[in-house]
């Protein structure tokens, strides 16, 4: 187990300097000069020399290479343009607002997606079933920023329940990042983006979760158990969902990835302060340090989550469904 | 590869939900082709609406009246108490009596430009000569000696007219006759005021004056350049003229002077109920009322341009308006599903929004399966070092974001087409690539490929020839797979405005929905394009699934 940790690990760093070398080139060959991507415009020739210096503009590719990789490590990665503050004090707080919106929601998809999806292989055949699976295609068609818009029209606009926009009503005080979470203005500002992400992210688990039953429902052992006299509902959910489980986490680890992307979309559509909303933004004001920050950021949230999820379910066998329920792409 | 099809096309047809995708995409390509013909406007196009509006002011009370007439309203004039006629666009002449607007018939459809009610009598004018009578209930069109378009028309209680028109056309009808008057300038003559038979003014462009003394026309010392459009007299002692960029000049006994109003732009009318009483209207909704002395602006909460104005003691009645941009409009049957904030047809961009959706979802799709399926097929037959470099490539790839990383690609870019295709074509065949793999992995211990490899076919030609056909239809499926992938990332990425600016999505019409700040209420423009993103996505997933049962047996049991 310590073993497979410690490779997980190496992977995952292997994977971040990849992603760290990928990034550098794209923005050095991206850009004609390349001190536009870490310092301003506006910036007085001795600053402008300070930010050359520290990331070593004057010299060399390779040395540049070098010196970049040794601020990455340090969390240096240069000044945002459009808040003049260095860019790792603004990205801090938004990875955790990013957070505490994205992981509720995958963790209720998670939760009633597979859940749901028993209950239909359980059901199979009925017209429930039928609803069930078109229903779960249905909302994963549906893209997240129109049903949020939809969402924001109706329970925002037109009846007036929710806000719609931010994590909190301004103005408010918050010392810290806990007290600014731990109150009921910040939970009703967090129902419609949840319900949003959520509504999204149930119909793959349930669709994967319906598929493996079925399959492992044909196995001698659920007739064993069912022959035992246990009833349908604990034969279903304690003999045979446990068994199914397995897909269904391989691929919570790929949604993770792909709701990191997913959320940006959200998050511009809520104005939520995530991150993100702050790479939305640095494009449209070509702000690169921040940007190049916030891809960084996003990247390690991914693998942070893969990683998580490759611990907790380390013995199991990383299967592919071949399913189209199943291809999160 | 025909055998193949042949499955497909007999599992699409078994499944219910299949065959109801398949029609969906079907129709979907024939809209997309003939887009140009289905679409009813451009959607570019910024269409507009025109409507006569009146404006009536009533002391200090203002209120708007839309949609009396069918056509712009150029010109208003009392013809009794309580009683107003007005001339506008396509010969249309309204009528206001007895609290209502109604349609008075003329055997024109000219574009009347102006006016003039006197003794129960009225004359109109327009282009082309036109000019009408109105006797006895009827509106008769009258030989005129003139081609030229007339612009303004005044009759006095005793029957003499002056009539004036472009290129410093004026007539005169005195009795029943109507006559061409020696004119000293060629410029355009806009209005005339006329207190009797031997006494008007006529303004015209570049602040022409001209006064009538019963005979003839003499020109008048004028204290501005700017052109003047519309004229009124109280009396021989007071008038006001009024023009372009707020130009106001004052009549007071014999002389005219230039005055300074709260407006600068287009003043298009005036109207006078005493000596030191006026009120003015122009462009934009302005209007301003002389009273006690000084100019002060009128608020009338509108925004659409007026055309004439007059009053009658108490009440002010302003008509207009030009054509307007119709935007935000509810769906009609003009405009199936409404149009935006710049009064552009909905409908008709989100029918060319599915050429972009269906073109760039086959595209990116493509390039994801050619790709995926290529690295799958190495990997998953060569192994060994090659297998493991290019799942670690997969791995990374799936480490990075997909709205994010199309977001670098523009930063260091700029919007378009190609940066959609590339960041799905290049990132998301990692799939495509550990699926085919496996599959590859299970055939590559075959008999027939090891009979192949033993028969001494070189790798290149075991994987395409022997290996490939194999996993034809896993790939078919992996194609419509993300095909609905590609075809949510469009429009996710066009949301974000990193699409193409200048082509219509329907990712691009919900972003410009967002921008406009309009989509918050104007649900026709958000509900259509979301509700098309749905249901070509759910059509690629109901066929997807029946190719399932194909690309892999193990799922027919179900």
């Amino acid at each position: 187990m310590t073993r497979l940790i410690v490779s997980k690990l190496l992977q995952m760093l292997f994977t971040l300097w990849v992603i760290l070398t990928v990034l550098f080139f794209l923005f050095r060959l991206g850009l004609p000069d390349p001190t536009v991507a870490l310092v301003t415009d506006g910036l007085s020739p001795e600053d402008r020399a300070i930010v050359t210096e520290r990331f070593g503009l004057d010299r060399p590719l390779p040395a540049q290479y070098v010196i970049y990789l040794g601020n990455a490590l340090t969390g240096e990665f240069g000044r945002s343009f459009h808040y003049n503050a260095p860019v790792t004090s603004i990205v801090g707080e938004r990875v955790a607002n990013t957070l505490v919106l994205m992981l509720p929601a995958i963790l209720i998809s998670y939760t009633i997606g597979p859940l749901l999806g028993v209950l239909l292989a359980w059901k199979r055949g009925s017209k429930l079933e039928a609803g069930g699976i078109t229903a779960g295609l249905v909302l994963r068609s549906a893209p997240m920023f129109w049903v949020g818009m939809l969402v924001i029209m109706l329970f925002g606009i037109q009846l007036g329940w929710f806000p719609t926009s931010g994590m909190r009503t301004f103005p408010y005080e918050a010392a810290n990042f806990f007290e600014k979470i731990f109150t009921l203005d910040f939970l009703h500002h967090l129902i419609l983006p949840t319900i949003v992400i959520t509504l999204y992210y149930t119909g793959l688990p349930m669709l994967i979760m319906r598929n493996t039953m079925l399959e492992v429902m044909g196995e001698d052992f659920i007739e064993f158990a069912g022959a035992r006299g246990l009833s349908r509902a604990r034969v279903m959910y304690r003999h045979a969902a446990r068994n199914a489980l397995l897909p269904v986490v391989t691929q919570a680890a790929v949604t993770a990835g792909l709701a990191v992307g997913g959320q940006v979309v959200v998050e511009v559509v809520f104005s939520w302060p995530g991150l993100g909303l702050e790479m939305f933004n640095a494009v449209r004001t070509s702000d690169y340090p921040l940007a190049q920050a916030a891809f960084m950021l996003m990247a390690a949230i991914i693998l942070v989550l893969n990683f998580a999820a490759d611990v907790i379910y380390g013995r199991l066998d990383p299967r592919v469904s071949y399913t189209s329920e199943g291809a999160g792409v | 590869m025909q055998e193949t099809l042949h499955l497909l096309w007999r599992a699409i047809k078994q499944d219910r939900l299949a065959t109801f995708g398949v029609l969906v995409v079907t129709i979907l390509v024939l809209v997309a082709l003939f887009a140009p013909v289905l679409a009813t406007h451009d959607p570019y196009a910024m269409t507009e609406r025109v409507e006569g509006t009146a404006l009536w002011v009533r002391g200090e009370q203002v209120q708007i009246q839309e949609g009396i007439a069918a056509d712009t309203l150029f010109s208003v004039s009392a013809d009794g108490p309580d009683s107003y006629v007005a001339a506008g666009a396509g010969g249309h002449v309204m009528r206001y009596a007895d609290g209502e607007w109604s349609p008075v018939a003329t055997p024109t459809t000219e574009t009347l430009r102006a006016i003039s009610a006197a003794a129960a009598r009225s004359i109109a004018v327009g282009h082309n000569g036109t000019v009408l009578w109105y006797i006895d209930g009827v509106f008769e069109q009258v030989p005129a000696p003139t081609e030229a378009d007339l612009f303004g028309v005044s009759l006095t209680e005793d029957g003499t007219a002056l009539a004036v028109g472009e290129s410093g056309t004026v007539l005169h009808l005195d009795g029943d006759e109507w006559r061409t008057l020696e004119v000293p300038v060629a410029r355009d003559l806009h209005a005339v005021a006329l207190l009797s038979s031997d006494y008007g003014y006529i303004v015209g462009a570049r602040g022409t004056l001209l006064r009538f003394d019963g005979q003839q026309l003499a020109e008048v010392v004028s204290p501005t350049f700017r052109d003047l459009i519309n004229i009124a007299l109280f009396d021989r002692s007071a008038g006001y003229a009024v023009g372009e960029r707020g130009t106001v000049l004052r009549y007071r006994e014999g002389e005219w002077v230039e005055e300074r109003g709260p407006l600068s732009r287009t003043l298009r009318s005036v109207a006078m109920s005493s000596a030191e009483e006026a009120l003015v209207v122009g462009t934009h909704g302005d209007m301003m009322r002389r009273s006690g002395g000084t100019w002060q602006q009128v608020a009338t909460g509108y925004s659409r341009h007026f055309r004439g104005v007059t009053s009658d003691g108490d009440t002010a009645v302003a008509v207009g308006t030009d054509p307007y941009i119709n935007s935000l409009a509810h769906p009609s049957p003009e405009h199936y599903f409404g149009t935006t904030h710049n009064g552009r047809d909905i409908y008709s961009q989100v029918i060319h929004g599915s050429r972009t959706a269906l073109v760039v979802g086959f595209v990116a799709a493509l390039m994801v399966t050619v790709i995926g399926t290529n690295v799958g097929l190495f990997s998953g037959y060569v192994r060994g070092r090659t297998d493991n470099v290019l799942m670690r490539i997969v791995d990374i790839m799936y480490a990075l974001p997909l709205e994010p990383f199309a977001m670098v690609l523009v930063l260091l870019g700029r919007p378009g087409i190609h940066i959609i295709i590339l960041a799905v074509g290049l990132l998301t065949w990692r799939t495509t690539a550990r699926i085919i793999r496996s599959q590859v992995l299970s055939l590559a211990d075959r008999p027939f490929v090891k009979a192949a490899r033993i028969a001494g076919a070189s790798p290149l030609r075991i994987i395409y020839k022997h290996i490939a056909p194999n996993v034809l239809p896993l790939a078919f499926l992996q194609l419509a797979v993300a095909m609905a992938f590609a075809i949510t990332a469009e429009a996710t990425l066009s949301f974000l405005g990193l699409g193409p600016p200048r082509l219509y999505s329907w990712g691009t019409i919900l972003h410009q929905a967002r921008l406009s700040g309009a989509w918050r209420t104007a649900w026709w423009w958000v509900i259509p394009p979301g509700v098309l993103i749905m249901l070509t996505v759910v059509s690629v997933f109901f066929i997807s699934r029946a190719l399932e049962v194909i690309a892999n047996p193990r799922l027919s049991r179900r």
